[in-house]
């Protein structure tokens, strides 16, 4: 019977892995040393002294790249799922993958046109809104 | 694929393609009226080609769909709700100056779903059917950004409606488990009559829980409220008409195939869900001073309405839930369509207020209104009562005492709520009252095309209902025939 | 070859799936519920899997491309729709943006 095949081995074999990994550490809790001068804490040497919080506020911009990321991603399964399926469905299925591409490409033109595409403000904005300042000024 | 299959999906196609064509158009020039115009035509088309496709009916797509004469009345209910919808939508958003085309796209794409879930008979099309309507609502619900209580009502809806996803796949992966089939109607020959396993049972009551959510039936009507209260009014008008209607096409389908009446726990757990609605939904509504919250609760205890006909299991449910759900589209539309119509700009007016003396500055439209509620509550003369009338028959006949009593009872606790409104409109007005900007506006043309196509077919409906009544049979008869002839 | 029997996948998909569901009620940041709603969709297309493989069929593989891409879509929308509430309110705390009553 398949299902009964003999577990104990593994048993031990986990039971032996957090063993020595519980002694490891206790190991060295207790017979490491330890200091605690004004140093310690410091990057070494050469390092790059820290500077505020590792909780950066991020750009929306980047969750906007990340959602299509993970949507063009996924696409990219269903493709490979019709290549594997190549021969079998055929003629069909190839019409099938061009539809589905193309509505792809037509969501991909509409990301581009709507500016969704755009990492940061573009430098032509930006120097198009500084002549328009200009003029006012002047 | 034959051509057959293709011709028969047209209105599926018509509806996807129009989609893209809404992404071209923007990618190309945004116009708030062009597109508009895009998703009205679509519409109207696919709902003209369901009456060529009665040619080929019943046709199976295996395993995924079935196109039979059922589906083609959902579908066209889901189409003429859609295009009353756009409609109202346009009217409703021209006065917001950010992006609006996207609306039509969303729209678009929640009627494909619903339109998918008609003509399901296995779950992966149920699912996707499922997510492409509720995806699409998200963003519909939040999409006037700029209101605190609509992004607050997308928000729960996403939340409650992922949830039940969940409930829903799970169970569907029990049933699955089980039965070894993911097709309706092999379930149906799988079991015929045989005891559910345990699994199967767990199974189907994630995927009641699963369907409930949709429903917004008791115990899983917590979203309701606030989501009917949030969403832009149109939206709303979507919400209760299309969504519903598609999600219970699909319950309909579902239960007649597997013949629910041989298993005796999930006519029970049916009727408890039915009875619990039909209380809750219309004493809560009692409480309420907001005529969107109002018409949530009582869409509660309506669901629990259409149950009951369901439940009743003879030849008559399946036409009267039909018949009672088209009569309660054509209300909730028109009601929601006079709240849409009434909104001003970044605010609407739902509150019972702001309909106080109504009819001496509106008369026309508190008329409307005051028909619309007379059919919510089962007044002759009115769809409502027609609906009413055939679910009552429909539980008489069986003898479903219990479910009829409930229904009686809870009738006459709906008319109390139902008249509130109506006295507000018709008391005296006061001048202290604080204006509404919405209210004095003038209502434009589509708008008034919208009220006056609903007010007609509601008394049409009401007044002269045999040619409603044997449309609705002939179209929806062919479900029991399909599916009897197969396990026979 | 060893193999597993369903009600042992089952089973755990089944203690995922309730995480999840315990993970939803108690936290109260959105985007901690959103990814307790992923664990039980997640949680439901394990369960399509073993269901699969107990049939023998590759039906439970494919629903689980669909519910992934499904997921995908939904989490896609839920943080666009985070992104507004946290411009608009300033907090992820659920309980803040919930304002409608009754």
């Amino acid at each position: 019977m398949s299902n009964e095949i003999q577990l104990w081995p593994f048993a031990v074999y986990t039971l032996s892995v957090f063993l020595i990994v519980a002694i490891m550490v206790i190991l060295s809790h207790f017979l490491g040393q330890r200091h605690k001068e004004k140093e310690t804490g410091e990057a070494y040497e050469s390092g790059i002294m820290t500077t505020g919080t590792a909780r950066l506020r991020i750009s929306p911009q980047f969750y906007v790249i990340a959602m299509f990321f993970l949507i063009f991603d996924l696409e990219a399964v269903f493709i490979i799922t019709w290549a594997i399926a190549f021969k079998e469905v055929g003629w069909v299925g190839y019409l099938g993958i061009l539809v589905f591409i193309g509505i792809l490409l037509v969501v991909l033109l509409y990301e581009w046109r709507i500016g969704a595409l755009d990492y940061a403000v573009s430098g032509k904005k930006i120097v198009k809104k500084f002549k328009q300042l200009n003029k006012e000024v002047i | 694929m034959t051509a057959t299959d293709f011709f028969s999906l047209m209105p599926l196609i018509i509806i996807a393609t129009a989609a893209v064509i809404v992404m071209i158009l923007i990618a190309v020039k945004r116009n708030h009226s062009v597109v508009a115009g895009v998703s009205l035509a679509a519409f109207a088309l696919a709902f003209l080609s369901l009456f060529r496709i009665t040619a080929v009916t019943p046709h199976t797509l295996p395993p995924l769909l079935i196109i039979d004469n059922y589906a083609l009345f959902y579908m066209g209910l889901i189409f003429a709700a859609s295009f009353a919808v756009t409609l109202l939508s346009y009217n409703y958003l021209k006065s917001y100056n950010f992006n609006l085309e996207e609306y039509y796209i969303l729209l678009l794409l929640a009627a494909l779903g619903a339109s998918t879930l008609a003509i399901s008979q296995h779950f992966v099309s149920i699912f996707l059917g499922l997510e492409i309507l509720s995806v699409s609502l998200y963003a519909l619900i939040a999409y006037v950004r700029t209101w605190e209580r609509n992004l607050e009502a997308g928000l729960k809806y996403l939340i409650l409606a992922a949830q039940s996803s969940a409930f829903l796949l799970f169970g569907m992966a029990l049933v699955y488990a089980s039965l070894g089939s993911m097709n309706i109607n092999d379930m149906a020959q799988l079991l015929s009559g045989a005891n559910l396993g345990p699994l199967a049972l767990i199974g189907f009551a994630l995927m009641i829980v699963g369907i409930g959510f949709k429903l917004a039936v008791v115990p899983f009507h917590l979203w309701t409220p606030d989501v009917y209260h949030g969403a832009p009014a149109p939206v709303t008008a979507f919400i209760a008409t299309v969504s519903k209607g598609g999600v219970f096409a699909l319950l309909l389908r579902f239960f007649v195939a597997i013949d629910i009446y041989n298993y005796e726990s999930l006519v029970i757990a049916f009727s408890v869900i039915a009875i619990a609605s039909m209380i809750f939904g219309n004493v809560l509504a009692l409480l309420q001073n907001n005529v969107k919250r109002i018409l949530a609760y009582s869409s509660i205890a309506h669901l629990g309405y259409l149950l009951v006909a369901f439940l009743s299991g003879n030849n008559l449910s399946v036409d009267a839930a039909t018949l009672y759900l088209t009569a309660y589209a054509i209300t909730i539309m028109g009601a929601f369509s006079i709240v849409s119509l009434l909104s001003g700009k970044e605010q609407e007016s739902d509150k019972l207020e702001d309909y106080r003396g109504l009819f001496w500055r509106r008369p026309v439209l508190s008329a409307v209104f005051t028909a619309m509620m007379f059919s919510l509550a089962g007044i002759p003369l009115t769809a409502g009562f027609i609906g009413k009338y055939f679910i009552l028959s429909a539980g008489v006949h069986s003898a479903k005492w219990l479910l009829v009593i409930v229904l009686v009872l809870t009738s006459v606790i709906g008319l109390f709520y139902y008249l509130r409104i109506v006295v507000a409109m018709y008391s005296a007005p006061t001048d202290d009252m604080p204006s509404q900007p919405g209210i004095s506006r003038s209502v434009s043309f589509s708008g008034v095309l919208v009220l006056a196509g609903l007010t007609i077919l509601l008394v049409w409906f009401g007044v002269f209902p045999q040619g409603f009544i044997s449309l609705i049979q002939n179209m929806v008869s062919s479900l029991q025939d399909v599916y009897l002839s197969m396990i026979v | 070859m060893i193999s597993i029997p369903m009600e042992f996948g089952l089973i755990l998909a089944g203690t995922l799936f309730v995480l999840g569901l315990i993970g939803l009620m108690v936290r109260r940041n959105i985007i901690f519920v959103l990814m307790s709603i992923e664990i039980m969709i997640n949680a439901a297309g394990a369960a399509f899997i073993f269901a699969g493989a107990k049939w023998g069929e590759p039906d439970g593989q494919i629903m689980f491309l669909f519910i992934l891409a499904m997921s995908a879509a939904e989490v896609a929308v839920g943080l666009g729709l985070i992104l507004q509430i946290y411009h608009k309110f300033q907090t992820l705390d659920g309980d803040t943006v919930s304002k409608m009553r009754g």
